[in-house]
């Protein structure tokens, strides 16, 4: 079989002509109605196949011929494009295609849960301090603007705080200009975080909710040890990562802005991992004891946040099924830092 | 087996009527075969940490071009895999310029906004090149011919306008780009002749706003109405509440796309003329909507599996629903000179979704 139907194009105008192409010998013949051409078969180049797609010969000096016929193409032209010939095999046989399923579905699950998290632990080696100190300051101006106010504190309360703050922190020498931030913010509840480069914000309610200034030393401690592993910024990058994951994978979707801003925002939501968490209490537990304090008061910290949690959301409930009006929300520290029995069982057992 | 014969089945006779001839364009592709493409794509792509992604792409597209028939010929993708490859690592890097610098402090963001403003008309015209040097019907490649001048022109005329006006000068900017990209095509030699859109474009826009306002009226209606009945549980960013508030936006935002995507197509390909070829475009704006609806709505149930077959019906449709009325024959179109292009500027520009759609 090396006699084919195809339709030539001559390349300097759109007409069409069909013709019968024929292999003889080490030439290529093409006849029709005022065609008559003899190529020898190097000189033709076949482009890659794809599914169904017709093929195109292209003749030397532009012209071109169109086929439907894959069998005569595949019997001319065996060596032509090894590799995309390969993955045409690959997407013919629906084995393969499972394959390529599976190894599709191991990685995105890794790449989530292992690639990106790791990706953003080596890329943070090569950030300077003083761009991630940046990166705060971005952070906490947003935070400004939209959720915080200034602290309601007397100043004498502050400076007290302060004073503790340098204790905590004097002498890490780990590059971090550690600065404590007094914010009063109504969305978030009893909260502490840590942004990139060493401020730490800490919300009046917090204070307002220990019962001694070592407790809020201690939530202060767990906050240093954010900003001492950079989680911070990992969590920045592991989002940037994410988002170019699932980019990468839906790509073709129809619309991929917006499925692009929407994903990351709903990642970022989750918070801080446990790992995270727990690298940051170690540390926590290790400072306590350097400055001379217990672990046992991030334990009291954690159980009163835990009980005001409790508290809130059992108000909340009872809001929902309407019968009280009044209730405050729900969101506080807790919501941003999982599984709090654990944690304290760990602080009680580091005493 | 004889030439004519077999051919005259491959290429059937077009409708004619009144000296004019009719041929609806086919899409032919299946979204089986296509899965198995998208599929095999994206698993060489991340063994290859992306760098396959340059020949998915070629693929991809040569796959749709072949599949889009007109007269019973399809068209043909050209892109050289290894030019797209180098585009995509520019394109990388500017975005994690851009982005990056974005994070550290508004001044660097507002400086690369800046420098970007001045690159995209460059951007715009180097990719509409790449992309129609690169698009093939019958072996004559189409053209697209215009001076990054001439778009950054445009660029800041009208965007001062849109400035100016507070956005309400959109439409005439939008207008105008699209009039830009049209009438700077050729195909061979042949360029594309655009009628005045200004009209009927300012029509569209002021449909879709009005169709903002309605729906924005109804978000206020219902927020008020969930805010006196679920009181303070609104307020917590992860309620169900702001999720169905969310929910809805989106499903608005989507609404108003689906009927400028629809509208703005129609308008412009209705208004297009290639030598003795027009076209007719008869998109429906609640059929797109409900395409797209049940798009996002198979993708995320599937977990992105059910891309490929949301993909071919909307191409299916888009086909099905355009016809390329000629008073010719379409044999008599002629080829020109032609100057390759590389393919960076189509790359950045699609990572930073710009450029103007048809």
């Amino acid at each position: 079989m090396n006699k084919f139907d195809a339709v030539y194009y001559d390349g300097k105008t759109s007409a069409r002509t069909p013709v019968q192409v024929q292999r003889l010998g080490n030439c290529l013949f093409v006849f029709g109605p005022n065609v008559t051409i003899k190529v020898p078969i190097g000189a033709v180049r076949a482009d890659a196949r794809i599914g169904s797609v017709r093929r195109t010969l292209s003749l030397p000096g532009g012209a071109q011929l169109k086929t439907d016929d894959h069998a005569a193409l595949a019997e001319l032209f065996p060596h032509a494009n090894r590799l995309e010939t390969m993955v045409q095999k690959l997407e013919q046989r629906w084995h393969y295609v499972l394959v390529a399923l599976v190894t599709i579905a191991v990685f995105s699950w890794w790449s989530m849960d292992f690639g990106v998290p790791l990706a953003a632990k080596i890329v943070i080696a090569w950030v300077p301090i003083n761009i991630e100190a940046a990166l705060g300051n971005q952070t906490l101006a947003t935070v400004d603007k939209s959720i915080c106010g200034p602290s309601q504190l007397s100043a004498e309360r502050r400076q007290q705080l302060q004073s503790n703050f340098a204790v905590l922190t004097a002498g890490l020498q780990d590059g971090y200009r550690y600065r404590l931030e007094f914010r009063d913010c109504k969305g978030v509840g009893s909260n502490a975080f840590a942004l990139p480069g060493g401020a730490i914000v800490i919300t009046d309610a917090l204070i307002k909710l220990a019962e001694n200034d070592q407790q809020i030393t201690a939530v202060l401690a767990h906050e240093v040890g954010h900003v001492r592993n950079r989680h911070g910024l990992r969590l920045v990058l592991q989002g940037a990562g994410a988002a170019a994951l699932i980019t990468a994978l839906a790509g073709d979707a129809v619309s991929i802005t917006a499925l692009a801003v929407a994903l990351p925002t709903i990642l970022l939501q989750t918070g801080y991992s446990r790992e995270f968490e727990t690298q940051a209490d170690t540390y926590a537990f290790k400072r306590l004891k350097e400055i001379g304090l217990s672990p046992k008061y991030f334990a009291e910290m954690l159980t009163r946040l835990e009980a005001e949690h409790a508290a809130k959301k059992q108000a909340a409930d009872e809001a929902k099924s309407g019968k009280s009006s009044d209730s405050s929300t729900t969101f506080d520290y807790l919501s941003t830092h999982p599984n709090t029995t654990e944690r304290i069982q760990r602080a009680l057992a580091n005493q | 087996m004889d030439a004519l014969n077999s051919n005259s089945n491959v290429y059937p006779d077009a409708g004619s009527a009144g000296g004019e001839r009719r041929y609806p364009v086919e899409f032919t592709a299946t979204a089986g075969e296509y899965f198995r493409i998208w599929i095999v794509n994206l698993a060489l792509t991340i063994i290859t940490l992306g760098v396959y992604s340059a020949w998915a792409k070629v693929r991809k597209k040569r796959y749709f071009y072949g599949h889009t028939r007109i007269d019973g010929e399809g068209f043909e993708y050209r892109a050289n895999p290894v030019a797209i490859l180098k585009g995509r690592l520019i394109a990388v890097a500017a975005v994690i310029l851009f982005y990056g610098s974005g994070k550290i402090s508004w001044q660097l963001q507002l400086a690369s906004f800046g420098v970007g403003l001045f690159i995209s008309p460059w951007l715009i015209v180097r990719s509409m090149a790449f992309n129609a040097y690169n698009s093939a019907y019958r072996n004559i490649r189409l053209h697209f011919r215009s001076t990054y001048f001439q778009c950054l022109k445009l660029i800041i005329g009208y965007g001062l306008l849109v400035i100016i006006t507070l956005g309400l000068g959109y439409p005439y900017m939008k207008r105008r780009m699209v009039q830009f990209a049209a009438e700077n095509h050729y195909y061979g030699v042949t360029q594309f002749a655009v009628a005045d859109l200004k009209k009927i474009f300012l029509r569209i826009y002021s449909n879709a706003i009005g169709i903002g306002i309605l729906l924005g009226i109804v978000a206020v209606v219902l927020t008020a109405l969930g805010a006196t009945t679920l009181g303070m549980e609104m307020r917590r960013p992860t309620g169900t509440f702001f999720i169905v508030q969310k929910l809805f936006g989106y499903v608005c935002y989507l609404g108003i796309f689906a009927y400028l995507r629809a509208r703005v197509a129609n308008a412009t390909w209705n208004s297009i003329t290639i030598g003795p070829v027009r076209f007719e475009c008869a998109l429906r704006a609640l059929e797109v909507y409900w395409l797209y609806l049940v798009n996002i709505s198979a993708i995320i149930l599937t977990v992105g599996l059910a891309t490929p077959w949301a993909v071919i019906r909307t191409l299916r449709y888009r086909a099905e629903k355009m016809t390329v009325i000629a008073t010719d024959a379409l044999d008599h179109f002629v080829a020109g000179e032609s100057t390759q292009v590389a393919a960076a500027g189509e790359e950045v520009s699609e990572m930073f979704d710009i450029g103007i759609g048809l």
